[in-house]
């Protein structure tokens, strides 16, 4: 599984991308939307297509909802499953993303728990961690 | 001006609830066990603030105040199971920037919306102004004092730091 972590906050980059590394998954990271169309379209060069983004709402240059709007506006990325990692948690929000394309929404703060659950749920836990 | 606009945090917003989403946030993003507990100590001679402004019917900030060595080990902490283990001036801004991030957007979902949230800065806290417009929790954090404050914007802040992160 790849899975690529957008988030302004290097820290929260690391967070996610360290229980998606325990998850078996191979990580790469963007600072704001921009960056990750960025890695997007590069990835697809070399085929290295995530198969889950994890993203963050409030980023500069490009947020995360114009990023979902931005993929999902692209039939090349179809297949990759969004799922917004913020602390935007007002139901308007969430109805929000939802409506852009994306398909599950998590608020910070999280336990790692939390994110495997939500993954679970996209069938996008590795078989040797659901067992 | 409507009325709702008007309201100061102290009608909008209590200690209580403050401490309620630190509760949450400490064991979730500082660490397992970890928390920040209400009781006062002696306040720092040095701080560093890290806060994010919120945008809507109330218009202010969510500060986090502390000396620049607990700013050090909360980073330390909230990193503590991810490399690099060793943080530097960068990872110790952009740590205490995403506790003040996930704060405000936590406080900001239960006050009057819609609202928005700021990107995180680091510096020295903006200004308070009234009074009645401010919420503070003083606590601790491993001993170490560390403030929460919810504050009605009294004029742009002025960040002596960077911006954070980028």
């Amino acid at each position: 599984m790849r899975a690529l972590v957008i988030d302004d906050s290097r820290a929260m980059r690391r967070i996610v991308g360290s229980i998606l590394k325990d998850f078996g998954y191979e990580v790469r990271e963007a600072g704001d939307g921009q960056q990750a169309l960025d890695a997007l379209q590069e990835g697809k060069a070399e085929g290295w297509v995530p198969d889950l983004c994890c993203i963050d709402w409030n980023m500069p240059v490009m947020d995360g909802l114009q990023f979902v709007m931005a993929v999902r506006a692209n039939p090349d990325f179809r297949q990759v499953t969004l799922m917004m990692v913020t602390t935007e948690s007002e139901t308007g929000q969430i109805v929000k993303a939802l409506a852009a394309g994306a398909h599950e929404y998590l608020i910070k703060p999280f336990t790692a728990d939390a994110l495997r659950d939500k993954l679970a749920l996209l069938g996008l836990l590795p078989e040797e961690v659901s067992a | 001006m409507t009325l709702q606009e008007a309201q100061p945090i102290s009608a909008l917003l209590d200690q209580e609830t403050v401490q309620s989403i630190a509760d949450e946030i400490w064991p979730a993003l500082v660490g397992d066990g970890e928390a920040f507990v209400p009781v006062p100590v002696a306040p720092p001679a040095e701080v560093v603030s890290a806060w994010v402004t919120i945008s809507g019917p109330w218009d202010g900030a969510v500060v986090l105040t502390c000396a620049p060595a607990t700013a050090e080990a909360l980073a330390e902490s909230v990193l503590m199971t991810r490399p690099p283990t060793v943080v530097d001036d960068e990872d110790v801004a952009d740590a205490l920037g995403e506790l003040a991030n996930v704060l405000g957007g936590n406080i900001k979902s239960v006050l009057p919306g819609p609202s928005s949230l700021g990107l995180p800065q680091i510096g020295s806290a903006p200004t308070t102004g009234r009074l009645d417009d401010v919420c503070r929790v003083n606590g601790q954090w491993r001993g170490q004092s560390l403030t929460i404050t919810v504050q009605g914007a009294t004029e742009a802040p002025h960040p002596s730091g960077t911006e954070v992160p980028q």
